[in-house]
Parts: structure tokens; sequence; C-alpha cells
């Protein structure tokens, strides 16, 4: 079984308890530690529940415990929400103001009652009671107060970090005595190299200015808009432009806009987001303008559940706007494929002409993991189709929309010379004209409108054969073989280990293209599985029925959640033990 | 060049008499009187029976959904700011679906003109009341015995409140005129507007080119355009008398200036391979 310390941080929002947590997380992982870092937070600004879960082993990690072997709170919600997680023998750290009930205390826990809250007036005195939470764990778990400093040291300007410094030494020093000379459980060694501590919208903006990302633009929505913000603050030295649109229709017109004028643009939101773009999108589409976007789901309907994770948008992004068009959909299960799928989203926009979905939730975009540095030699922009003034020249008269093939014609970027036509959202044949409200089309609209939409689905066969869309981790052959899509992958992938070492074998199938469908690979892998779980989370199990229409195929056990929270290695164990008993 | 440069062979679709050649026409011209590049001008239009102008006009063209003319005229800007781009589209697709663009548009001042054929009513779906019809009309969606009870958009008025930084009025039974203002719309640094007056043959009896022959009047020669107050009192009027002509013409930065970005040239000549995130990856260690 995986050796692993779980500590969670929590208090009123502006108290800090998520810097806590990166702070713990980052000295951990310049030390050799493996982190997971889960933040929950209501949607308000100031008071509410924040909590940071830190996970820390001597491996990776690819998903958080519910279970904790140390919660550290500076508010009495913080306690009264999560007495029921700490695990025997755990630790308790909580404000000396708050009031405890050692009555809901797991057996073996160590309650540890100090100073912690700062009283000075003002959100700076509040903030810094994080630092005294930090002393505090320092001193009852073991974890090395010099780590943390150093960590602080880097984050802070020297004034600040003195002043943290000074209480996160002070509160270490007043608990020192009353714990029982601490160990921490995982050993420290210092990393050749510090790696990363980032979250899947990190590595999605990071993916997308790799792959010459030169446009964005948005409107805010948790949990989609910190890829947005990530790119405004560091587009800049890359040449990007970010705008600020007066809504998410605006947003996605500008990246078709950016698009037809030839520059990579990308887009991030949430449903209800997506879902004031979907007209665009086929438009997007009949245009044949490369567009990426992302949908980092949360909880819905409607405003639904801004801070909270949930897979609830796959049937609506496989099927938003109206007409018959294709796009590409793809879920990222963790942060590396957040980064190399969207460096891939580009190309794959631009060879096929066509708009591509990224598809995450609150639970990827929004948490935190070790990760090394990403490997970038060898990622080669592929711009497919552009047609030069050369090309132009010999190819007379252009046909923007010319059937090829394939389905991919010649695309000419405003101010190439001979490359003048329309591009348009009407049905259209070669020239780009429309088919019915032109009398030169007249009389030929039945077969110009077939030809038309064969071009949009030409483009399939040949997406599907250069993408690795299905992943299958563990053995070939298993007892029961779990399917997932996006975040879920990294707790089905744990509980797959736990599983291994309790004597069951299992092997997960994740579906990381949802369009075009990898309908054949899906059922080469489900059709020599013994047994099958599918894991999603959300209530109608729409991968399944995805699954179920394109291949036949009725995957006989469900574990389905959509109680706002990410799956965790333990719960699926569990379900795994129900399923084969 | 000449206006037949910017012909394609495509005959147009509209309704013999309809305003809309009139526009076709002091487009050309105001094309081949710039002497533009048409491989350097971008024409965006949205959807409607006057945005149907995309397709008869040979320069690189994109024609949008309904009321989103705008936002994807301000991608292309953006991107390329070296391209000549112009907006056009109906009172019901800018006033109507369009409206939110029109009024963040106009705030922010990039270079980009925008035509409005405004003929007070829908053409294309045949007949519905537009946010510019006049009160009292009769339509299918308004039918007798109320009509239209909702107060008409006065587009010049409200792009001088909401700073477009060129505003201008004409109409379509002067047509010399028209090529005039859209060439001043188009040689003008920041957002143009040029609300275009255009009777509609088939849908709309009131606002007859006859009904406009009577009203129109020619802005006095003394209006200093870079007086906005007296812009926007002459933007009043509207009724028994019509002003055409240019209300407003104030010079100043424009969005694209703000950005450093694109100091260096537009972002379609910027390079996408040699890119190093090192720097990116260290700051989160």
């Amino acid at each position: 079984m995986k050796s692993d310390f779980s500590c969670l941080f929590a208090g009123e929002a502006g108290y800090g308890v998520m810097s806590a947590g990166s702070t713990v997380a980052k000295a951990a992982g310049r030390n050799n530690l493996w982190t997971f870092v889960v933040n929950e937070y209501p949607s308000l600004i100031k008071g509410g529940l924040n909590t940071c879960l830190v996970r820390l082993a001597a491996e990776p990690l690819q998903a958080h415990e519910e279970a904790i072997d140390c919660l550290a709170s500076l508010s009495q919600e913080g306690m009264e929400q999560n007495y029921s997680r700490l695990q025997p023998n755990g630790l308790l750290i909580a404000d000396a103001s708050l009031a405890v009930d050692s009555t809901r205390l797991a057996p073996g826990v160590r309650v540890y009652q100090l100073p912690l809250l700062q009283k000075g007036s003002g959100d700076v005195a509040k903030i810094m009671s994080n630092s005294a939470m930090l002393g505090a764990f320092c001193a009852v778990s073991g974890f090395p107060i010099e780590l943390i400093e150093a960590v602080l040291a880097d984050e802070f300007k020297p004034e600040v970090f003195e002043k943290n410094r000074v209480l996160l030494r002070s509160t270490y020093e007043v608990a020192l005595p009353q714990a029982a000379a601490a160990t921490f459980p995982l050993p420290f060694s210092q990393a050749a190299a510090r790696p990363m501590l980032i979250n899947g919208n990190d590595a999605i903006s990071m993916g997308a200015l790799q792959a010459g990302c030169k446009f964005a633009a948005g409107y805010p929505m948790t949990p989609g808009s910190s890829v947005l913000t990530y790119l405004a603050d560091n587009g800049p030295a890359f040449g990007l432009v970010f705008k600020q649109a007066e809504d998410e229709i605006a947003a996605i017109n500008m990246l078709i806009g950016a698009g037809f004028a030839g520059v990579r643009a990308i887009g991030s939101t949430s449903g209800g987001g997506f879902s004031l773009m979907v007209e665009a999108l086929g438009f997007a589409a009949l245009a044949e303008v490369p567009l990426v976007m992302v949908n980092a789901q949360r909880g819905g309907p409607s405003t639904g559940q801004p801070t909270r994770t949930a897979q609830a948008d796959l049937a609506f992004v496989l099927n938003a706007s109206q007409g018959e068009f294709l796009r590409i959909v793809v879920a990222p299960g963790d942060i590396e494929e957040c980064f190399y799928e969207t460096f891939r989203a580009f190309n794959l926009a631009e060879k096929y002409q066509l708009p591509v979905i990224i598809l995450t939730d609150k639970y990827l975009a929004d948490s935190s993991a070790t990760h090394p540095f990403f490997k970038t030699e060898g990622l080669a922009i592929e711009r497919g189709k552009l047609a030069d003034a050369a090309w132009l020249a010999a190819h007379q008269p252009y046909k923007r929309y010319e059937f090829t093939a394939g389905g991919v014609s010649a695309r000419a970027l405003p101010g190439t010379a001979g490359g003048r036509h329309i591009a348009t959202s009407y049905t259209h044949g070669e020239d780009g004209f429309y088919s019915s409200g032109n009398y030169e089309y007249a009389g030929s609209e039945p077969e110009v409108t077939v030809k038309a939409l064969d071009k949009l689905f030409d483009k399939e066969p040949h997406i599907l054969a250069e993408l690795e869309a299905v992943r299958l981790y563990g053995p070939e052959t298993a007892e029961l073989t779990l399917v997932v899509w996006g975040s879920t992958k990294g707790a089905a992938l744990e509980a797959m280990t736990l599983a291994q070492a309790a004597g069951i074998s299992v092997n997960v199938l994740q579906v990381v293209y949802l369009s075009p469908f990898p309908a054949a690979a899906v059922t080469e892998v489900l059709s020599r599985s013994r047994q099958t779980l599918l894991v999603e989370g959300n209530k109608t199990a729409q991968l399944g029925g995805l699954i179920r229409m394109h291949t036949g195929i009725q995957i006989a056990n469900r574990y389905l959640k959509y109680d706002s929270r990410a799956f965790t290695p333990s719960q699926i164990l569990l379900k795994i033990k129900e399923v084969l008993a | 060049m000449s206006a037949q440069d910017a012909n394609l062979a495509y005959v147009p679709t509209w309704c013999p008499g309809c305003g809309n050649y009139g526009i076709f026409n002091s487009l050309k011209k105001a094309f081949a009187t710039l002497e533009l590049d048409l491989e350097q001008t971008v024409l965006v239009n949205g959807i409607g029976c006057s945005s149907k102008i995309g397709q008869y006009i040979n320069c690189y063209r994109i024609e949008t959904l309904h009321g989103r003319s705008l936002p994807v005229a301000t991608g292309v800007k953006l991107v390329n700011h070296n391209l000549t781009v112009i907006a056009e589209g109906g009172d019901g697709d800018g006033m109507g679906l369009g409206m939110g663009h029109f009024v963040h548009t106009a705030r922010r001042n990039l270079d980009i003109s925008y035509f409005i054929h405004n003929n007070q009513v829908y053409g294309l779906t045949k007949g519905q009341t537009s946010p510019t019809s006049e009160p009292g009309m009769f339509t299918k969606f308004t039918p007798p015995p109320l009509g239209n009870v909702e107060r008409p958009v006065n587009i010049v008025d409200m792009a001088i409140s909401l700073g477009a930084s060129f505003v201008a009025r004409a109409y379509t039974g002067n047509m010399p005129h028209l090529a005039d203002m859209m060439v001043q719309a188009i040689r003008h640094r920041g957002f143009a507007v040029v609300d275009i007056l255009q009777p509609c043959v088939s849908f709309n009896a009131i606002n007859t080119y006859a009904w406009y022959q009577q009203r129109v009047r020619t802005i006095a020669a003394d209006h200093d355009p870079s007086d906005r107050e007296r812009a926007k009192s002459l933007a009043g009027l509207w009724g028994d008398e019509i002003p055409v002509g240019v209300f407003l013409r104030e010079e100043r930065p424009t969005f694209a200036d703000s950005l450093a970005q694109l100091k260096e040239g537009p972002l379609t000549e910027q390079p996408v391979t040699g890119i190093n995130i090192t720097g990116l990856m260290e700051e989160l260690t």
C-alpha cells in the first residue's frame, strides 16, 4: 500500500489556507516528495470555508483521498466539517479560540490548540495567520521547518518574508514542547532539479504558448478563467494579445476572426459560457476556421456550482450547435495530458480546419501536483494546408472550399495575393457561395449540400488514424476493466494499484478523444474484458451511452458520482470489490 | 483600380429598387477612390439582406452569424492591424442581436469602419419590426391596431455617446455623398460608424424614397465635427429634418495603439516556432 500523508488546511476565505497548502507542497516537491493539492472553496470572496488538502508521498500521486492524517484549522467550521476525516492517531491543530469536540475524534488523535489567528486589523494580519499555522504544523508533524522557510523566502519580498518567518518560528517554538518528538513519516532528500507545482489550467496555458498561440479572448467564468488570467499575465512576453470580451458570444466570434486572419487562438470558459458560444461553434465548423476552446466543467445545470467539479457536459459539447458537423473533443486526464494535448489541439485545429474542444473539469483545472518540467524538444508545429502567394498563383481560380479527398482544402489568409474569397456561415459550394440564395447555384443545391456536408466529415478517418485516442493502463487483460474519461483517470489508476496490492487484477481504459469517437479502439479493448466498470462524474452515464451508441457494448457496472466532489482511489477500490464480490 | 475591380460575376439577389444596390455601388466607388489594395481588405458582414453585400464584393470577406460582425471584425483587426477592416450589416443585425457588440466596439475605438444599412425593417425574414422602426409602424410582428410602440434607436446619437470617433449618416438616394462618407470613414483611424438610410421597397411603406427626399438635409458646411456637443445636438434631430453628413470626427489613439505586442508588427507575422517556456516552468518551482 502506498505510504502517504495528507494534511487539510482549513479556514475562512482571506486567511491564506490555500497558500499554506501550496507552500508545504512546494517545500515537499523540492525535496523529492510528490504532492497532490486540492482546493475546495465556496463561491464567495470573504468568509465561508476554504480548505486546501495537501497529500504527500514518496512516489507520484494523481488524486486525493478523503482520509487525512492532519487537520489544521483556523475556523470552527473547518473542524466541524472535517472531524470525521481525521484518522486514528492523527493530528488536530486548532486555533486556541476554537472549541474542540473530542467526542467526535477518532482514537488516538492528538490535539494541539495554539494561538494561530493574528489579531491585528486588516487583511494583511489575517493572511499571516497561515504562517503561524505552518509553524505549528512543522512542530507537531515533524515536517522540517527550514524547508518551509526556504519556500517563503522565494515567495515574499525580504521585509514581508521576515515578518512571516518570525511568526512561523515563534509558533513553532511554542508548539514544539507539546509535540512528542515528532518524526515526519516520509523521507526528505534534496531534489536534483526543482519540479513544478502546477495545475491543469497552468498546463493548458503553457501548452498554448508553446504551440504559438497569439490571441486569446474570453469572459470570466470559474473554473475556466484561470487560463485567461495566466495568458493575460504571461502572454504578452510571447507576443500574445488577450482581449476580455463583453460576453462569451463576442469572445468566440473574436477568436473566429483571429483564426480566419491566421493566428492560433484560444478561449476558455465553463459550461454556462460554452452554452452562449454554441451558435458560433457551428459557424467555425462550417466556415472551417481553426479554433481551440477549453470548457472546464463545473456543477450544473444553469449557474449550478461555480467552484465544484463535475463531468456532466460531455453529451452537451459533443452535440452543441444545430446541424451536423465534425468537431474534435479531447478530455485530458492529468496535467501531463493538459500540456501535450493542448499543444496538439492547435495542430489538429489548423490541419483539419475545425473546432477543437478541450474538456476538463474543476478538479483537473484547479488541483496542483508536483510535476517535472515538460519536455518540449521534438514538439513540431503543423499548420496544415496554408496557401501562399506562389501556390495561389498556380491554382487560379482559387477555391477556398475545394472538394478534396481528405476534406481539407488550402486556406488563404487575408493579405495573401491571389487568395481573396468568402468564408461563410452559410452552406456553400467550393467557392464559398451560398447554395440557396444565389441564382447561379439554385439548380444544383441538393448536390452541393451533400458535398459540402460530406467535406466536413471526410476528415474523420484521417483524424482517427493519427490519434492515440484511447489509452489502456495495467495488464492487457484483467478481471475487471475500469472505463474512464477526463480527470477520473488519476483516481482510477491509483485504485488499480490498490487493487493489485489486494490481489485483484484490474486495468483501466481511458477514452482520451471523445470526438471523433474511437469506436474500433474501444471495441477492441472491451471485447476482451471479462468484466467492465464505468466510472464517471455524472448522473446519466454519458460516456457509457456514447460507447453503447458507437459500439453496441453495454458496460455492465456503473459507478456514477455527482455529489460535486471528485472520485478518490479508495472509493473506486470499494466499488471494484463490490463488483467482483 | 476601378470600381469594376471589386466586382464579382455573381448576380445580386436584392429586390429591384432595393437601397442595397446604391450601397453596393457606392462601396465599390469608395474602394476605387481610396485605391484600396483588395488583397489587404477584409469585409466582415452579418446576416440579412444587407449582409449579402459580402457575396458580391471581391476582397477578402467573412460572412458571420446574425449580429456578430463586430466581434469577428475585432478579432481580425487585433491580429492583423495592417488590414483594412470594414464591417457591414443591417439595423436588425446590428441594433437588435448585435447591440451589445456595438456598444463595446465603440468604446474600444479599434480602427474598423462599420456601415449600417438602416432600412428600419427586417427584410430577409419578410417584414418584421426592427429596433429602428418608427412608432406606429405596422409589420408582421406588430400588426394593427397597435403597431410598433417602442421608440426607435437613433444610431448616430448612440454612436456619439458610446465613443465612436467618427460618426456620419448618409442616404442611398445620394450615392456620391454616400461614397464620400464611406471614403472618409475608411480613411479615419478609429471606429467609424456610418448610418446609411436605405428604403426597403418590399416591406417598409413609410420610409420611402419620397419620404426621405422631403426630409434629408446635408449638414451645413460650417459644422465643426470636432465639436462633440454640437454633434450631439445635431444627432438629436429626426423627423421633419434628418441631417446627413459627418457629425463627429475625433483623432484619438485606437485600442490597438495601446498594445505593446503589436509594436513589432501584426500578430500574424510573429513566429510560432522556437518558443521557449522554460522561464514559465521555473516560475512554478
